[in-house]
């Protein structure tokens, strides 16, 4: 206990610092903002912004890019919220009584108790964070390369199972990833692979470019061909802070909404994208009365709202302390890193302390940031709403394309955004997520090192994976996990999760 | 834009699943390739694992996933293939590329590009990717090109100073010594936000906007 104190103490000193301060406060006002902001998500942001944080300390861009990660979830509430667009993915839930309250006249009291619920769950889950970061890292530290090496194939099928659409399509994506990570010199033997003897290949596939153009590019190619009417809501927003009755109603959906979103949030797949889902499901169940549920019920709000925004934060655990990106934006998270010289990891703790608890210190910060800035600047997210996608997508067009510029200073960095971009479009046309795409890409170099050392280790005998005990268990669990996924009867309640209402 | 392949997916021959078999086929077409590709690298063993091991395996596990796909396709009913966007694809692609190709001297074989700089391949980029969409205004996305471009140059060329260059070529030597960079950088910024603000003033004057919600996104 004094040690976590003394740890969170060693965060706040460095999250205060007035470079961090101002980095966080930044972070969280451009998420909110590209929350807002039509057709832009926090991953085609992370992805924009990456080249800018390269200049600055890896405390401070890190401090940055998570800023914006939470400040995007909160932003997507807004809009979801106001317009009945989700901002995001996490924020699909919201639509159903958040819009419905903003249409019976509520919407500053649905904001209001968006903001609250995601307030309270991001200092649990800052909380769980601390409390659990330094165990699971000492854990990871008895780790050899066998047991990295299952733990990333279960971080993998992990998040094939909690992801939504095809399984198949989504193992098929992130094989695609790690074959496209494989492409370049190869560490162990300097043998170039896959190169076709072009320079640029060289060093691999540049990870800034590969996401930018899936994601950034992509979701251009994507809002651009499908009409939405954006139907803002005109009523007044009304007042903000939930009364008496509100928040009597509310506070338990809030409580188990945290709980089932942190929990969610820990597993190596993308359980945050699950939690609002599962807590909306939960919530309608458990109601005296389920028909409210779609017409406005404010614990439709508060319980999703806190699920989202806690599994948000605690997906940081499995990044900070093995290492393992559970999602796409964790594994821009791990490019950032790398950039910066950080290799992500248990490691990370122990050897970047400042980094470690800046961070989390820095997550509350933020939350705390975020209630200040979105209640009483709504008018002005409700204003930004109203900019038309037109002018939109030119201006990010012309932001990767700098940004992509000045990270190497070459030419064919900018065109490769281009044909990731059609490749991501593609991928978005045959229903593939690029998603695991991502994931792939950006661990199967550390893959393939793990596995090469492990079986070198072993001569050559890949039984090692089943005879250590710890990578055993996870294989062994992955294998049950994909199993049970593939079942009829658990796949349809999967698919019924992501459907519910 | 294109009419979806395959109806609404009922009996259309032995393809039931349009999407599945197309994305299939696309898999398996890159696994052969991967397969090909690294086919002169070295297999090694597995006690000492060849530059050419993990491509191998995994190239022949997308194209197993591929096989997997099509099959689907041509026993289970599935998705037919949504329809494409073309123009705002090829729009976006030229907008890059214009970008790409004018930012600095470029060699395309025998052809070199002029670099032009970020003021010339900024607004550019702008312009053409403006027309991805049928709903392009050329006046408002002459306004949104000069204040994003003196905004970029700012945040880039001059607070940032990352190194892109912001003027062409020739400026650069027909100034040089004369005027320093980062003052002509903020004379140009200035300029461009005074067109820009002269662009709104006049549109204010001259015709109304229509710009009332509710904003069809796009198309």
């Amino acid at each position: 206990m004094t040690d976590l104190l003394a740890n969170l103490g060693l965060g706040f000193s460095i999250a205060l610092s007035l470079q961090n301060l101002a980095l966080c406060f930044l972070g969280c006002l451009v998420g909110t903002l590209i929350g807002v902001l039509p057709g832009v998500g926090p991953i085609a942001t992370i992805a924009m912004l990456l080249p800018i944080t390269f200049g600055l300390d890896p405390v401070g861009a890190l401090i940055m890019l998570a800023g914006i990660y939470y400040g995007a979830q909160y932003g997507g509430s807004t809009t979801a919220i106001l317009v009945n667009i989700p901002g995001e993915a996490t924020s699909v839930i919201t639509t159903l009584d958040g819009h419905q309250m903003a249409r019976q006249g509520r919407a500053g009291i649905a904001l209001g108790t968006a903001a609250i619920a995601s307030f309270f769950a991001g200092t649990v889950a800052t909380l769980l964070i601390a409390a659990l970061g330094a165990p699971l890292t000492k854990l990871a530290l008895v780790f050899g390369p066998a047991e990295y090496f299952a733990l990333m194939v279960m971080g993998l099928v992990f998040a094939v199972v909690l992801a939504r659409g095809s399984i198949l399509k989504a193992v098929a994506m992130i094989l695609v990833g790690i074959l496209f990570a494989s492409v370049g010199t190869d560490l162990e033997t300097g043998q170039e692979r896959m190169t076709f003897g072009l320079a640029f290949l060289a060093d691999g596939v540049d990870f800034s470019v590969l996401a930018m153009g899936l994601f950034g590019i992509a979701e251009i190619l994507r809002n651009l061909d499908h009409t939405e009417t954006r139907d803002v809501v005109r009523q007044q927003i009304g007042r903000l802070l939930p009364g008496r009755a509100d928040i009597k109603q509310a506070t338990p959906s809030v409580l188990r909404g945290t709980v089932i979103g942190s929990t969610l949030g820990i597993l190596p797949g993308n359980g945050a994208v699950l939690g609002p889902f599962a807590s909306y499901a939960i919530e309608k169940r458990i109601a005296k009365d389920p028909s409210r549920f779609g017409n406005g019920a404010i614990e439709g709000v508060a319980g999703p709202e806190s699920a989202n925004n806690a599994g948000a934060q605690t997906s940081f655990i499995p990044l900070l302390t093995l290492g393992i990106p559970p999602n796409a934006v964790m594994a821009l998270m791990v490019g950032a890193m790398t950039i910066h010289g950080i290799v992500p990891g248990p490691g990370v703790m122990t050897k970047n302390p400042n980094l470690f608890w800046g961070m989390i210190a820095s997550m509350w910060l933020g939350n705390l940031m975020l209630l200040i800035i979105n209640l009483p600047l709504v008018g002005l997210w409700v204003r930004l709403l109203k900019v038309p996608y037109r002018l939109m997508f030119p201006a990010i067009l012309m932001f990767c394309s700098i940004g992509i510029y000045s990270i190497n200073s070459v030419p064919t960095d900018v065109m490769f955004i281009a044909f990731f971009g059609i490749v991501g479009y593609a991928l978005i046309k045959l229903g593939f997520e690029p998603a695991p795409l991502l994931l792939g890409f950006v661990l199967g170099r550390l893959m393939e090192e793990y596995l090469r050392r492990a079986l070198t280790l072993s001569r050559g005998d890949p039984i090692v994976f089943l005879e250590r005990p710890v990578a055993a268990g996870l294989l062994l669990l992955t294998a049950v996990v994909l199993a049970a996924a593939l079942l009829p009867s658990l796949r349809k309640s999967r698919d019924e999760v992501f459907t519910e209402a | 834009m294109s009419e979806p392949i395959g109806g609404s997916g009922r009996s259309n021959g032995p393809i039931r699943g349009p999407q599945s078999v197309v994305g299939g086929l696309g898999l398996v077409a890159l696994g052969v390739f991967a397969i090909w590709a690294g086919g002169d690298l070295p297999q090694g063993t597995l006690g000492a694992m060849g530059p050419g091991l993990m491509p191998r395996w995994l190239a022949i596990g997308v194209a197993a996933c591929g096989v997997a796909l099509v099959v689907a396709g041509l026993v289970k009913r599935g998705d037919p293939l949504p329809p494409v966007a073309w123009r705002g694809m090829l729009v976006v692609v030229t907008a890059i590329l214009a970008f790409a190709l004018t930012i600095r001297p470029f060699a395309l074989g025998p052809v070199t590009t002029p670099g032009l700089g970020l003021i010339v391949a900024g607004p550019l980029a702008i312009l053409i990717g403006g027309y991805a969409t049928p709903e392009a205004r050329l006046r408002e996305l002459v306004i949104l090109a000069l204040f994003l471009t003196a905004g970029c140059m700012l945040l880039f060329g001059d607070l940032l100073n990352l190194p892109i260059p912001i003027f062409p070529t020739f400026v650069i030597e027909a100034i040089s010594g004369s005027i320093s960079t980062r003052v002509l950088l903020r004379i140009a910024a200035g300029l461009l936000t005074l067109g820009g603000l002269l662009g709104l003033a006049l549109g204010r004057g001259s015709g109304r906007r229509v710009d009332v919600a509710p904003h069809s996104m796009t198309t």
